[in-house]
């Protein structure tokens, strides 16, 4: 993976806004209309291309698809980046009706995830959370309807073959027509992804295994491809606010350590510096005062074998993070992409608070070793006018960083 | 006014959540033996609440500034709808809603769909809301100001919900001359005489404030906003400095005869939730700013287009005397700033202008802008940074 060598470089978590056109035929397509296979392939492809082009414009320097290939279907989305998963994989059927929202009480003894709605930040905040205006600061937000999820009737397989090589074409095509040499593709962590209903397997600790056996083949081709992975991992840290009540922190750090195991085993065999993980506290534009402190989790983050880890730290709620890197060692050979633009806000992040992220950062773990990005998505969180504003806010933001790092 | 002797205090920008059923009454217009029991207990309530959150320089929560809606972000203003004499509706202006005063804007130009599809203001700017109320207001005739019995009578029922609560000091906000520009003018000859007979009118209310024993604080956003929404798009940076500069000795004007020290002044860039990408930056007026005859300036610093901001106090020194309220949590994102956070940006303030020159605040009033839950969560983190930050400065 390329590193700051002589100045600070710039890269993003993902999700970027979908043209109308794409969003237009994935609904289309979810609702099981005219499906012309060709049609939408070339639509993707160029719609791919575009948004590469689009992010070396703005001053990116490590692109991606902008997950263009994980169908969203609306304008506002927070979900894409890990039930894309699901049409790639053998084992799950759509639930016959929507299920209740069940409250899962947890015991120290038998860690259990309770559902959204139960999540303890939503038990504060009810009355916000309940509020159909809720968004409140935000332009648009993604309809809180509840659907008919996908359940595990039997083992998982993973079948998406077609779907990942079409993403990884797609993506070298678009870097090949602007001369780009690094770019990445995400693909859902399997803590993240094994957080979907179980029937088959008798216990969840089987499920995410399966999980991290099957998303292996996902894993294995985008590296194969040339292309950097990233893993999206939301999970590792949100769990926590999904443990009803809150477990002792060894208890949690068990259950997460099962799922980076997991994880790990996902990656045998694949280099460590063609990898970064993602962790995220989970962008919905609510309170978050039960996010898990960085601290309390860095050591699991960096036992995942990856090069990079790119971690939330540009909101209200983690901004003082930066701090846990004085302790926590980052080690030798590694990078940090830390969150310098979020999509927490519709105000664009000005090019100098940018620039004092970064150099904050870049004094503590060594400016080689930052790389400049986004807290989280950007695609489906936030109005597509200000997404873009942001990706430049970020690239400005860098160059300012640079010249301070650099002088 | 108090200043942050041995510990950093707290205080915010103004306009807290209204109470469900205040908001009702409001827009129902209901008879005043029906709103006025309700607004006196919430208003007295509203000053418990804020002591609890650890507030120690609180007010009436901007209670008796009429506000019809959950979301609404002009209450603070359009209440001098009732308190002046001298306008008119004019239906055909009140139509084109606030595109008639953003015309000039070089953001509104950039971010057209995002504006377009929302513009930042969630349904603030429906009808209904105090905005809206706000669109058409002409002036016709002498402006006069009107209210001297409602603001004695706001005064009253804040002085008696006082009673029994422990704060440091309470404070009454009131509207700038440079705000109510804004509205059109038909009467007076030049936009400087328009400005002048405001700041004579306004003078009143401010007097009034002052001589209760209570802080006046002056709501000025048009100081700064106004250069996104008429100088932008055509660059005119002399044009806004000239504008802004007038601005200050109108206000100046208002204020004489008013101790400084019982005075704070407020600016923001415009409470929306937009990009603010066209924002003019601190540096560029502050020196205007300290102009202003008031001892305190209230400044936003905590969100992601303010925040760098602290670091023009280095260059500009804050005169001898005076307060800064920093804003340190803010209305821009409904996540919950960590109380590390406030006492982060507390303390680096504190460095540059000295600890007990800073009290603690706001971004901007948060009734209205955010969801109640979350407008007192943040308030609560403000008095607990506040906390930490003493900690480490007093050490």
């Amino acid at each position: 993976m390329k590193r700051s060598t002589d100045r600070i470089t710039t890269t993003h978590a993902g999700s970027l806004p979908r043209p109308s056109d794409l969003i237009a035929l994935n609904r289309a397509r979810a609702a099981g209309e005219k499906r012309d296979d060709g049609a939408y392939a070339e639509c993707l492809s160029s719609a791919v291309a575009g948004v590469v082009a689009k992010q070396l414009s703005l001053g990116i320097d490590v692109p991606d698809d902008g997950e263009f290939g994980k169908p969203m279907a609306a304008n506002y989305d927070y979900g894409v980046w890990w039930n894309y998963a699901f049409a790639r994989m053998d084992g799950f059927v759509r639930a016959e009706s929507v299920p209740e929202s069940q409250h899962k009480k947890s015991s120290v003894a038998d860690l259990a995830l309770t559902s959204v709605r139960n999540r303890r930040d939503w038990q504060k905040f009810s009355e916000f959370y309940q509020d159909p205006e809720s968004s409140g600061t935000l332009v648009g937000s993604a309809p809180r309807r509840a659907t008919r999820r996908p359940v595990c009737t039997k083992p998982i397989r993973y079948v998406g073959h077609a779907a990942i090589e079409a993403d990884i074409a797609n993506m070298k095509k678009a870097m090949a027509a602007v001369g780009v040499e690094e770019g990445f593709i995400c693909s859902v962590a399997p803590g993240s992804f094994a957080r979907g209903e179980n029937l088959y397997y008798k216990t969840e600790e089987e499920f995410v295994f399966a999980s991290a056996e099957a998303m292996h083949d996902e894993y294995k081709a985008i590296v194969d491809a040339g292309l950097v992975l990233q893993l999206d991992d939301p999970s590792l840290p949100d769990n926590w606010d999904m443990i009803d009540p809150e477990p002792p922190l060894d208890e949690f750090k068990k259950f997460e350590r099962v799922r980076i195991e997991a994880l790990n085993h996902a990656l045998r065999g694949l280099p460590e510096d063609r990898i970064r993980f993602h962790i995220c506290w989970g962008s919905w534009h609510g309170p978050h005062t039960t996010d898990i402190p960085l601290q309390d989790i860095v050591d699991l983050v960096l036992t995942v074998n990856a090069g990079a880890y790119s971690v939330e730290a540009g909101n209200v709620r983690h901004e003082h993070e930066w701090r846990v890197w004085k302790e926590a060692k980052l080690p030798d050979g590694k990078l940090l992409i830390p969150g310098v633009v979020s999509h927490a806000t519709n105000l664009v992040e000005h090019p100098q608070v940018v620039a004092d992220r970064i150099v904050r950062f870049a004094e503590v773990v060594g400016r080689e070793n930052v790389i400049a990005g986004t807290d989280c998505g950007l695609g489906g969180r936030i109005h597509p006018q200000v997404a873009w504003a942001k990706l430049a806010a970020l690239a400005d933001g860098a160059r300012l960083a640079t010249r301070e790092l650099w002088r | 006014m108090k200043r942050s002797d041995g510990r950093i205090l707290t205080t915010h920008v103004g306009s807290l959540p209204r109470p469900d059923d205040l908001l009702a009454l409001y827009r129902d217009n209901a008879p005043e033996t029906e709103l006025q029991p309700r607004l006196r207990s919430a208003i007295a309530e509203v000053i418990r609440r804020q002591a609890q959150s650890g507030i120690d320089i609180v007010n009436d929560g901007e209670f008796s500034k009429a506000m019809r809606r959950s979301t609404d972000f002009g209450a603070w203003w359009s209440y001098v709808y009732d308190r002046l004499s001298g306008y008119e509706v004019r239906p055909g202006l009140a139509g084109q809603g606030r595109a008639a005063w953003t015309a000039g804007s070089k953001e509104r130009k950039e971010f057209a769909t995002f504006y377009a599809d929302d513009g930042g203001m969630g349904s603030a700017g429906a009808a209904g809301s105090s905005s809206a109320r706000m669109f058409g207001l002409t002036c016709t005739g002498p402006i006069k100001y009107t209210g001297h019995a409602i603001v004695a009578h706001d005064i009253e029922t804040l002085k008696s919900a006082l009673g029994g609560v422990r704060v440091e000091e309470a404070f009454v906000t009131a509207v700038s001359p440079a705000t109510m520009q804004i509205l059109a003018n038909e009467y007076y000859k030049s936009p400087q005489d328009y400005t002048w007979a405001l700041a004579d009118a306004i003078r009143e209310e401010y007097k009034a404030i002052v001589d209760a024993g209570f802080v006046l604080q002056i709501d000025d956003p048009a100081l700064v906003d106004i250069w996104d929404w008429w100088f932008s798009l055509k660059g005119d940076v002399a044009g806004y400095r000239k504008w802004a500069e007038f601005q200050v000795e109108a206000v100046n004007h208002a204020l004489q005869g008013i101790p400084e020290d019982r005075v704070r002044f407020h600016i923001c860039w415009g409470s929306w939730h937009g990009p603010h990408s066209g924002d003019v930056p601190l540096k560029d007026v502050v020196d205007l700013l300290i102009k202003v005859k008031a001892q305190g300036y209230s400044v936003e610093a905590g969100n992601v287009r303010h925040e760098h901001e602290w670091k023009v106090w280095r260059d500009t020194k804050l005169p001898d005397g005076k307060l800064l309220m920093p804003g340190v949590v803010s209305h821009a994102t409904n996540l919950i700033e960590h109380p590390e956070l406030v006492a982060d940006r507390i303390i680096r303030l504190a460095q540059v202008v000295g600890r007990e020159n800073v009290v603690a605040s706001t971004d901007c009033g948060l009734g209205g802008r955010v969801h109640p839950e979350l407008a007192w969560a943040k308030l609560a983190v403000l008095g607990e940074g506040a906390r930490l930050a003493t900690k480490e400065l007093w050490r």
